[in-house]
């Protein structure tokens, strides 16, 4: 205890090393199993790059089935409207009642009926109705799909009038119109792939790390091994944390990969932020996480329940922290459910750092929370800990 | 059972030529031919990573190879579905304590699985289980969960699994690792039974030499080849000799000076025992006397050598093992042998309603070999967690080092070390990585590490094996690493609970020598339990256990005369009928008669009358006495002694209360 | 094949899974929490999104406008701001999403007339979000545009304020929705959990069971028996299959009982085809006990193999129409979304076999697939 060189220091160089030889330990565990190896690899790499190529989360290409009675100029034109990105047109069908059955099949997701003298009565002035039958068994898809339609019909009527009617002069200029005005930020593009590609690498740092050191404290105690290290002088802390370490060295060399390898280069994804913050954050993530994994494993007997146990929270915390739908879209219930998810907190440092530069300044409350998490999770892991074997 | 019938006692049932098996690099099998004959005991004896498992796995179908060829009751097994053709004919433990049977399931759950898997008649399945778990005394614990029996018993459950479709061939490999001496002679009283009355074919590796007197032949193993076939007694005709056995003081210097004229020298306790290729009694004698120089030595007893010394011999012939010789490195502290190093005070452990460890207490200095013996489930392993801080207590303390292990610190807990019964090391890492995460666990720097690791290597025979994952080696390998790792930070107090279990004798051997040195030399305290009762020699003093008591205490000298004192003389028949002679001497009241081997240790107060008493009982039954001789009492005797009078005590009182 | 032989081997995986309290608990306790966190909180309609404004107008119809805005269930107003650096560093923590820019002038123009832009600054770190709020923003603000234009024409061109409307509308939308007429998201989401759950859980459960044997060493009992290969994984994957059958009912029963989703299809239909599911997601479980020696690597490879795809390529939130080509084959090639037809299919749309046979025949053929894979690489005599 004392600050002079001597056993103090000694002893703390001790305590070091044994820290050192544990994590070097669990790192060798790690590597020797190959299927887990493989899947570093794919998951940090190609899953990014293919997930991030595939993904977009909004409408797109909804199927579009047609039925056009009228056949004439103003309703090819109207149905040219529905394109890409947001539709794409599946077919046309004579028969009306043949549309119902399309989308009972799935085959489309939107039908579009065209009345007849369409053409007419939109030349002569007199009010026309085209139908739209919106599949929404995915409701927001659905409900998407329905918002786009209207904007293009609506469109599409104003400036059939004004170029009839004759009124193009005074057109858009002599209107008193709200002319909409989009600046996207962060993101201008708007580009899928980075968001995507982002959510795809933090669900897989979130998966190994929950997952791997867990599983392997468990398995100690289902061969043993972990009844020698408890009679070794290495405390409960240190076997325990030697676990996150080796995790989270892993989990930076691979982000580092999958961001300087994958992200960065083939997608462009931007890093407006100080870089040494984020790996730092990312290093505070997994600590938290792996942190949530080894309380489960504490809680466990074998591998079997660690992995049920684990499966349990990590389904939720992928899907409701902020990947999958934003968070503030999400009841109240579930956005304080959600506070004991680390992955929330760490989505929005991802995204403050990496896409809009954020700094500490910005992110202190976020990393307050997960810092105070994992630090209360690990607590929790190390009390019961020493509670199953003291 | 109409194939059994037609087969003929001449024909092979085992064909194997020219057998070669390889695991990546590692060539385990080179060339290996065999013959089993129907209704044989066949056994295979060799030094740890010999490659008996290799091949009676390959003998099993479930393993390929890469070279020669296998044929088992006249199939060629070669591929997958040949394999699956003769399978319902044999049955198959694999080695490890238990391994394949299921914790979650009770010792009649896995019977019963075992058996529907092979589709035996539920009335059959009955009358089996029934018998087959009254031998092996586990019939208290039909609704027990097989994950909390111990070792020995699990390993007597795997025996009754794999026998429970009354197979035409049984592989059995190592089925009494790790069993006690009372429980081995349960397996075997089945085995022998079925061979006899079933006309079973056994294949089965040990490595307890005194069981190979019990094979009909046996091949003797190293390093993928054979180097040796035959029964028993032609095997121990391939290298004559003697082995001689007496006290000599100080031991140490005799020893080292034995050592320089003879290969095998080992001491056993008090006693010095030693081979030598000399037939003669008096040459014998004499060449001790040689080489002894000025010691003179005590009363000096030459016998016949044990298969063990012949196993020796012809190993140490083959080259491929060096001499124990000295490899522990003279130690750079002498530490203080004042105190005591552990104390057991009043240690009561209890498992629900199941009392585990009833007040156990017990001493062990600084310097001193403590032996913890019982039948398996006596509870000794559960008094070593709790000595060693791993379960906590029901009622009283275990101290040591002056301390509590629950809440020692990191000092105290530096300077013990502790080498559980299941292999407890990292299966997933090397020989070397093993070694050095516990010298780095230990604080070790970087200087210190080399040199305990060569000292480990060299120690524990590891040489070959250093990049080898763990879990890959050897059983016996496996545990002599785990001892490696136990001593690497040279720990002042020492907890081995079964280090040897599975290890060939010559690995045990080079292993006492160690522990001896450490505990003379350094002043080590050393707790050990063991199933080897020859082992049990080694130790200074003795603590047997009972159904969780400590049941009688003392040196091996103690009790030894303890049991003399109480039973008598002891005498070994050589008869005919060994199994038969055993059930007429105890029914003509030698209630102490038990099988060794082939041969019959019974007790007689009266030498002289008791003796007659005996022959005439064995006459009139039929058997043929060949020899009666006066044998020095060893512990196993003590042991079996001690075990079967607690059991019958038992059982008396269980059916008195019931009364 | 021998009936008994099968029977033996699954009541002792029975006993053991059933043995282990722990886990049999959260075998059948995870797909009900699941179903009750997701049912309720996967809430996919984007509404609420927080956002601010800057108005620098402050007149009388500048607060008409951004009334529509506040009163409207999509955005949840957090308040003024004075300039566009404050909605800028508003924008960067995350406390709003998007900021409305009301010009000066803004009435004025309108009364005059004259057209007016207003910007809004949109977040674009969560693409549909971006997207919903676009859209939202515009619907608001050609509503508004809308009702200014038929009131400055029936104005300046005297005419009926119908007659006006009718000019600048020509065309009337009208949309009918199908299937989920209140477009409720929970009628979408919980019959897509019942997929979710199954997907993931019962690969778990089964490629634990198969590795868990493999690791402890009790495999050689089945090697070196009679138990063919077919009657060891029947036995082995029967318990694992029941569990996730019961799982099956029990959620339907949540869906239906708990969430009061409407289920319009033929229930014996709709069994048969989540049996023919569980199936395949088992085989998946299967198919990974295979490839690995260590019950992590069977946890790990799982999740990623059957979590994450599920997630992305099932159908469960992108349809998968709006995936890219590359990524559609991918998506064919996970049982999920074959199933997530299904059970949308037969809760919402009520259709059958007539219409779901080519789902059903997949996760068939998928089945088998696994298990004639599985078949082939299970070896009862391995090299070590």
């Amino acid at each position: 205890m004392t600050s002079a060189p001597g056993p103090g220091s000694q002893r703390a160089a001790i305590w070091w090393r044994r820290l050192a030889v544990m994590t070097r330990k669990e790192m060798l565990q790690l590597f020797r199993d190959v299927p887990i190896v493989a899947f570093l690899v794919y998951s940090f790499t190609l899953a990014v790059f293919i997930t991030g190529n595939g993904i977009r989360s909004q409408l797109h290409n909804a199927s579009l089935l047609v039925h056009d009675a009228d056949h004439s100029v103003s309703s090819r034109e109207l149905i040219h409207r529905f394109q890409a990105p947001f539709f794409r047109l599946e077919g046309e069908i004579a028969d009306p009642q043949e549309g119902l059955r399309w989308l009972d099949r799935g085959k489309a997701m939107v039908f579009l009926e065209i009345p007849p003298r369409f053409h007419e009565q939109l030349m002569t002035g007199e009010p026309t109705a085209v139908q739209l039958l919106v599949d929404t068994t995915n409701s927001p898809q659905g409900l998407s799909a329905a918002g786009y339609a209207a904007q293009i019909v609506e469109r599409f009527g104003q400036e059939t009038v004004q170029a009839n009617v004759g009124s193009s002069e005074e057109s858009s200029q002599n209107l008193p119109i709200i002319v909409s005005d989009h600046r996207v930020w962060y993101n201008q593009d708007q580009n899928d792939t980075w968001f995507e590609s982002i959510s795809h690498l933090l669900r897989q740092i979130t998966i190994f790390a929950i997952l791997l050191p867990a599983a392997a404290l468990v398995r100690e105690k289902e061969r043993g091994t972990v009844e020698q290290l408890l009679v070794s002088p290495l405390t409960p802390f240190q076997i325990m944390i030697s676990k996150v370490l080796a995790m989270t060295v892993v989990i930076l060399c691979a982000t580092a990969v999958s961001l300087f390898g994958i992200m960065q280069p083939v997608f462009g994804v931007p890093i407006k932020g100080s870089i040494v913050l984020f790996f730092s954050l990312t290093a505070l993530f997994v600590f938290t996480t792996a942190g949530m994994g080894l309380a489960a494993a504490t809680l466990t007997r074998n591998q079997a329940q660690v992995g049920m146990m684990t499966l349990l929270v990590v389904a939720p915390m992928l899907l409701l922290s902020g990947l999958t739908t934003p968070m503030e879209v999400m009841p109240a219930w579930v956005r304080h459910l959600m506070a004991l998810s680390p992955l929330r907190y760490y989505v929005e440092i991802t995204h403050g750092i990496l896409l809009k530069g954020a700094g500490s300044s910005t992110l202190w409350d976020s990393v307050l929370a997960m810092a105070l998490l994992g630090g209360a999770l690990f607590g929790f892991g190390m009390w019961r800990f020493r509670r199953q074997f003291e | 059972m109409n194939a059994l019938t037609q087969t003929t006692t001449s024909q092979p049932l085992i064909r194997v030529s020219g057998l070669e098996k390889q695991y990546r690099q590692h060539m385990a099998v080179r060339g290996i031919d065999l013959t089993i004959r129907q209704g044989e005991i066949y056994g295979l004896i060799g030094p740890d990573g010999a490659g008996k498992s290799s091949l009676m796995k390959v003998i099993a179908g479930v393993l390929s190879y890469e070279a020669g060829a296998v044929e088992v009751f006249g199939i060629t097994v070669d591929s997958e579905p040949a394999a699956e053709r003769i399978k319902h004919r044999l049955g198959f433990l694999p080695q490890g304590l238990g391994l394949n049977l299921y914790p979650e399931l009770s010792v009649e759950e896995n019977v019963d699985f075992f058996a529907r898997l092979r589709l035996v008649p539920e009335r059959d399945l009955a009358d089996r289980k029934a018998r087959l778990l009254a031998i092996t005394r586990l019939d208290r614990f039909r609704d027990r969960p097989m994950k909390h029996l111990s070792g020995g018993m699990k390993q007597k459950l795997g025996l009754i699994c794999t026998l429970i479709h009354e197979p035409e061939l049984a592989i059995l490999d190592e089925p009494t690792t790790g069993v006690d001496p009372v429980s081995r002679r349960d397996f075997w009283a089945i085995l022998t039974e079925l061979v006899q009355e079933r006309r079973m074919t056994a294949l089965v590796s040990t490595a307890y030499m005194d069981e190979a007197s019990r094979f009909h032949r046996l091949s003797l193993l190293s390093n993928g080849r054979i180097l040796a076939s035959g029964t028993p007694s032609e095997v121990q005709a391939l290298v004559p000799g003697s082995a001689v056995t007496f006290q000599a003081a100080p031991q140490l210097e005799a020893l080292a000076r034995l050592r320089k004229t003879f290969t095998q020298v080992e001491a056993m306790g008090p006693l010095i025992h030693v081979f030598t290729e000399e037939t003669e009694r008096a040459a014998a004698k004499q060449r001790i006397a040689d080489g002894l120089g000025d010691i003179t030595a005590g009363e000096v007893r030459v016998d016949d050598p044990d298969l063990e010394d012949v196993f020796v011999a012809l190993l140490l012939r083959q080259g491929r093992l060096k001499d124990a010789g000295d490899v522990l490195p003279p130690s750079s502290a002498r530490l203080n042998r004042d105190g005591l190093a552990i104390e057991a005070k009043g240690l009561v452990r209890d498992f629900r309603s199941f009392r585990a460890v009833d007040r156990v207490s017990f001493q062990v200095k600084q310097g001193e070999i403590f032996g913890l013996l019982g039948a398996n489930g006596a509870g000794k392993t559960t008094v070593i967690k709790m000595l060693t801080g791993i379960l906590p207590p029901t009622g009283g303390e275990g101290r040591v080092a002056g301390a509590d292990m629950r809440k020692a610190g990191g000092v105290i807990k530096e300077r013990i070390g502790y080498m559980s019964q299941a292999f407890s090391l990292y299966l997933d890492l090397t020989v070397v990585e093993n070694i050095r995460l516990f010298a780095g666990i230990y604080g070790l720097d970087k200087e210190e590490t080399r040199t305990r690791l060569e000292w480990i290597i060299r120690m524990a025979g590891l040489a070959g094996y250093e990049s080898d994952l763990a879990g890959r080696l050897p059983m016996g390998v496996r545990q002599r690493l785990a001892l490696g790792c136990a001593l690497v930070h040279r720990p002042r107090v020492l907890f081995l609970d079964e280090p040897t279990s599975g290890v060939d004798p010559l690995g045990r051997r080079h292993f006492w020598d160690i522990l001896s040195r450490l505990a003379r030399d350094e002043g080590v305290a050393i707790l050990i339990t063991t199933h080897y009762m020859s082992e049990a020699e080694h130790c200074d003093r003795l603590a047997l256990m009972y159904a969780g008591r400590v049941v009688t205490e003392g040196s091996p000298g103690d009790m030894k005369r303890h049991v003399e004192q109480e039973a008598g003389h002891l005498f070994e028949v050589i008869a005919d009928q060994p199994a038969k002679a055993v059930l007429e001497l105890r029914r003509a009241g030698f209630a102490g008669a038990a099988l060794y081997g082939t041969r019959v240790h019974m007790f007689c107060r009266d030498p002289v009358r008791d003796k007659e008493c005996a022959c005439q009982a064995l006459a009139s039954s039929g058997v043929t006495i060949q020899s009666v001789t006066a044998r020095p009492l060893s512990l196993e005797d003590v042991f079996v002694y001690k075990v079967m009078a607690l059991e019958d005590q038992e059982r008396a009182s269980v059916s008195g209360d019931s009364v | 094949m021998n009936l008994r032989r099968i029977a033996t081997v699954a009541s002792k995986e029975w006993r053991e899974t059933v043995r282990d309290r722990m886990f049999f608990l959260l075998a059948f306790l995870l797909p009900i929490l699941w179903m009750l966190v997701f049912g309720y909180g996967l809430v996919l309609d984007v509404e609420n999104i927080p956002f601010a404004v800057v108005d620098r107008d402050r007149s009388a119809l500048s607060r008409d406008y951004l009334y529509r805005f506040f009163e409207s269930r999509y955005f949840s107003f957090q308040g003024y701001l004075q300039s566009e650096d404050e909605a800028d560093a508003a924008l960067q923590t995350g406390k709003i999403r998007a900021a409305i820019i009301v010009p000066e002038k803004f009435e004025e123009r309108l009364l005059a007339g004259q057209p007016v832009g207003i910007q809004t600054l949109i977040d674009g770190t969560f693409p549909l979000r971006t997207d919903i709020t676009k859209m939202y923003v515009i619907a608001i603000n050609s509503a508004f545009s809308e009702e200014r234009v038929i009131d400055h024409v029936s104005r300046r061109s005297g005419i009926a304020r119908a007659q006006a409307e009718a000019r600048v509308r020509p065309i009337r939308l009208e949309v009918r929705y199908l299937y989920n007429e209140e477009v409720r998201s929970t009628w979408s989401m919980v019959p897509a959990m019942l997929m979710f759950t199954l997907m993931v859980s019962s690969p778990l459960l089964t490629a634990l069971g198969i590795v868990r044997e493999k690791e402890t060493g009790s495999i050689y009992n089945i090697y070196s028996s009679t138990v063919t290969k077919f009657e060891f994984l029947a036995g082995k994957l029967f318990p694992y299959v029941l569990i996730s059958s019961v799982n099956a009912v029990v959620l339907w029963v949540m869906a239906t009982l708990w969430f009061g989703v409407p289920f319009k299809g033929n229930l014996p239909f709709f069994l048969a085809a989540s049996l023919v599911f569980v199936l395949s997601s088992t085989g998946i479980g299967l198919l990974v006990s295979l490839m690995v020696r260590t019950q992590i690597a069977a946890l790990l490879i799982t999740l990623i193999v059957a979590m994450v795809p599920t997630i992305l390529y099932s159908g469960l939130i992108v349809p998968v129409s709006s995936l890219s080509p590359g990524s559609q084959i991918q998506a064919h090639l996970f049982p999920g979304m074959y199933y997530t037809n299904i059970v949308r299919g037969a809760f919402l749309k009520g259709v059958g076999f007539e219409v779901l046979w080519v789902d059903v025949l997949a996760l068939a053929a998928y089945a088998a697939a696994l298990r004639i894979v599985g078949y082939r690489f299970f070896t009862k005599r391995p090299r070590s």
